[in-house]
């Protein structure tokens, strides 16, 4: 995969993920970030730093990426959210714009 | 469960923190701040978008939206007051140039704006029904830059200027000022039309006004028309190239009137150049020229079609009442014809096939070719002409199209049954003589008009074919029944039905010797196959083939008609008759004998007889010979009977009287069926509705109808209402 295609994310902690851009963008916020005119940081490094989300939400942000890129062409499956998890997540669904 | 609740508490406990620090809403905004100039001097390469977007997150969470939404306008505003001045100082061509690089940046910098503060975008901004960040953009761009006084104006004297150049030919930066119309159109359809559109249509037409006033002074109509059509062009091109695609209406609009709207009476009326001239010089292409461009404005379609009827209509005229046209009916019919074709051609050719102009093209004829009585005539003259001899060697396609023309003019006529009449008479001699060229002709014809007028309009022209039929099966059982024939003179008769064939009144003569037993012979021979009918000669419709010997031995075949032929069958016994003594002999009645005379004796080439004393008209004194001198190139000789082709005076008298009489029984038919179902009806209704009924006939004289009306109530078939007097009943 070339490094254009992905985009790295890193969450609180320093843990990093690297994702496809595509996965990415299913985030309004990160599209913005990565698609705005000029060049932010963030579009320049292909790396995107969220000091206000933790390890184990940002993984379970990932995943829902790539659940939303299959269940959008067509593969209905569900995506199982830890009741634990339920508040942060939407918490940093309402930042990601997700 | 704690656990959650754990981390509920954490995050409220962070939360906290941040509002407590009261300088925390300043600090924020600094940062999104200086973010902004970063941002408008295109330098946000170092901006970490992630933290833009969350100060800018959190500001609106910790509600500070207030705070954060008016720093960005006045923020804005101070880099957009900046942009203005940079904007007015730029020197003359650069002023386009620099206003267009200015929107790009800031078109720019706004979209990355709106991207940090994408948040306040989605929550504050709806729930506080603000201006989108966008949309503020462009807001704070036309007021502060667009609307800023030293740019308004100079920003449309210079659009323009550089539209009037090009109008006038230069070449300019189109690039540039599609962009600013663009950006125009961006701030709203409203800005656009303000700031441009409505000046713009304004000053074209002050533009076209003039220079439509030059042309037409200076040009003639083809070349004006010509010359609008190439602004029209330029115009519709301006704007896919750099305007707004609404202003092309708007913008051709304006040409329209100006250009064409306000001169249309003028072109049209252009002496030796507008539309008279363009018809009569089948300027196929101008015409069209002013067809596509008067169909863009109001009543311009009606105009054309206004003058070109009156046109049509006049030469019409012209050619149906011109007496040197009345002398050769075929001619006449012809140019009719030629007419109709040059004005099917404009039409397919220039006026798109428009309907309406059909429409027209088909009153003008229907008004001209009425206007002339002999119109019905000269066309089954025309008929008898093409069938007679003009069809020969024709493709069967082309006799086609020949007929169907003729169909067409026929369909203008009134008086169809005038038309029946004369083509029942033409016809008719056609089958007698045998000299009708070809019988599938014949038929379609006959098929075509039967799909026009119905089967009532062609049952007595297809009886005469019928007749025609029959007659030769007759006469092969004739001659089969009588071989002893063969040896004397030949006899073919033709048994025509009474009332199919044009009624002659049966005057007779009488026949040779030879003949007469001939004809008696026919007459047994016919009568005993079939009983209850009744024979009559009709000597006036044969023909004969002679054989004769002349004085040096010279022999001929001559073909003559009947009457010559009694006439000459007299000279086998005789060298010398006098005028009364062949009227004597034949019975003739004194016109036809004096014309068949005629034939005989006074025309060059064909004088088998010679006439006492020599002079140009026969008279009741005069005498005849033989003429023995007679010589010829041809071994047969035709000898025709001096006929008018066209009918004379006392005829036409004639054929009309009986035209109208026809006509009274076809109106109390009408009348009787209209009545039969309406049981009641008022005069001027039951007038209407006869003369809608024979429409395809004729054209009901109202008078004509009043008097059947009268007839009928005498015979009783209807009665006047006793209290109203207009209102008829039907009496079953």
């Amino acid at each position: 995969m070339r490094k254009e295609d992905t985009v790295k994310l890193i969450s609180a902690e320093g843990f990093e993920f690297v994702v496809d851009k595509e996965a990415a963008m299913v985030s309004q916020t990160i599209h913005n970030m990565l698609t705005s005119p000029g060049s932010f940081a963030e579009r320049q490094h292909g790396e995107v730093t969220f000091p206000e989300i933790s390890t184990t939400i940002l993984e379970k942000i990932c995943q829902y990426f790539y659940w939303h890129l299959q269940f959008a062409s067509g593969k209905e499956t569900e995506f199982p959210i830890e009741p634990e998890l339920t508040l942060e997540l939407m918490m940093a669904a309402n930042y990601l714009h997700t | 469960m704690s656990n959650q609740k754990k981390r509920n508490f954490q995050i409220e406990a962070f939360k906290h923190r941040v509002v407590m620090d009261p300088k925390y809403a300043d600090k924020t905004w600094k940062i999104l701040e200086h973010a902004i100039h970063e941002i408008y001097n295109h330098n946000a390469s170092g901006l970490s978008f992630e933290e833009l977007y969350r100060n800018a997150y959190n500001m609106v969470l910790h509600k500070f939206g207030e705070k954060l939404y008016s720093g960005l306008v006045s923020t804005m505003t101070g880099h957009l007051k900046d942009i203005a001045q940079s904007v007015e100082a730029a020197q003359g061509g650069s002023f386009l140039e620099e206003l267009n690089r200015k929107w790009n940046d800031h078109n720019k910098a706004l979209q990355m704006i709106r991207d940090i503060l994408m948040y306040m975008d989605r929550t504050y901004i709806p729930s506080t029904q603000k201006t989108p960040v966008h949309e503020l953009g462009l807001n704070l761009w036309k007021e502060n830059v667009i609307y800023s006084s030293q740019i308004r104006t100079r920003l449309l004297n210079t659009l323009l200027e550089l539209l009037h150049s090009e109008r006038t030919g230069e070449v300019i930066d189109r690039g540039i000022l599609r962009n600013i119309t663009k950006m125009l159109m961006d701030l709203g359809p409203s800005v656009y039309g303000q700031e441009f559109e409505n000046h713009f249509l304004q000053v074209s037409a002050e533009f076209y006004r003039v220079e439509s006033q030059k042309f037409i002074e200076c040009c003639d109509c083809g070349d004006y028309l010509k010359k609008a059509e190439r602004r029209l062009n330029e115009e519709t091109e301006r704007v896919s190239h750099y305007l707004d695609s609404r202003t092309e209406k708007k913008i051709t609009n304006v040409v329209e009137k100006e250009m064409i709207e306000n001169h249309m009476l003028r072109l049209i009326h252009m002496e030796n150049s507008g539309l008279v001239h363009m018809l009569c010089d089948d300027k196929y292409e101008d015409l069209s020229r002013m067809y596509n461009l008067f169909r863009r404005v109001t009543d311009g379609l009606s105009k054309i079609r206004e003058v070109m009827t009156s046109h049509m209509r006049e030469s019409g005229k012209q050619l149906v009442t011109d007496p040197e046209r009345l002398k050769d009916p075929v001619e006449y019919v012809q140019r009719l014809l030629d007419e109709k074709d040059k004005y099917d051609k404009i039409i397919n050719l220039a006026f798109n096939n428009d309907k309406s102009f059909q429409n027209a093209l088909n009153s003008s004829f229907e008004y001209f070719i009425n206007l002339n009585p002999r119109s019905p005539e000269f066309i089954s003259l025309f008929v008898d002409d093409k069938l007679r001899k003009g069809l020969k060697g024709v493709s069967e396609d082309d006799v086609e199209v020949t007929l169907d023309k003729v169909m067409m003019l026929f369909r203008y006529l009134q008086e169809k049954d005038v038309f029946e009449k004369y083509y029942k008479q033409h016809l008719a001699k056609r089958l007698l003589s045998g000299k009708t060229v070809s019988d599938d002709a014949e038929r379609s014809l006959i098929v075509k008009l039967k799909t026009e007028c119905g089967y009532q309009f062609t049952s007595k022209l297809e009886g005469m074919f019928t007749d025609m039929k029959t007659s030769q099966d007759t006469m092969q059982g004739f001659s089969a029944c009588h071989p002893e024939l063969n040896d004397g003179p030949t006899l073919t008769v033709q048994v025509l039905t009474t009332g199919s064939w044009p009624t002659q009144s049966s005057v007779t003569c009488n026949l040779p010797a030879e003949m007469s037993t001939l004809c008696e012979k026919f007459r047994s021979f016919y009568l005993g196959t079939r009983t209850g009918r009744r024979l009559s000669w009709q000597t006036n419709m044969g023909t004969a083939d002679l054989k004769a010997t002349f004085g040096k031995g010279q022999k001929h075949e001559l073909n003559v008609s009947t009457y010559q032929m009694c006439v000459l069958m007299l000279f086998n016994n005789a060298d010398r008759l006098s005028y009364k003594e062949i009227e004597q002999a034949t019975e003739i009645p004194a016109s036809d004998l004096k014309r068949c005379l005629q034939s005989l004796a006074l025309v060059k080439g064909r004088n088998v007889l010679r006439k006492e004393p020599m002079s140009k008209d026969i008279g009741e004194d005069d005498a005849f010979f033989v003429n023995e001198k007679f010589s010829s190139k041809l071994y047969k000789v035709k000898i025709g009977t001096v006929v008018a082709q066209k009918e004379s005076e006392p005829e036409k008298q004639e054929t009309r009287q009986r035209v109208e009489e026809d006509r009274k029984p076809q109106i109390e038919a009408a009348i009787v069926r209209i009545m039969k179902s309406r049981k009641q009806l008022d005069h001027n209704n039951l007038i209407a509705e006869v003369t809608k009924q024979l429409q395809s006939r004729f054209l009901a004289n109202p008078t004509e109808v009043k008097k059947r009306i009268e007839s009928l109530i005498e015979r009783d078939f209807l009665e006047r209402d006793d209290s109203d007097r207009r209102l008829y009943r039907y009496l079953a």
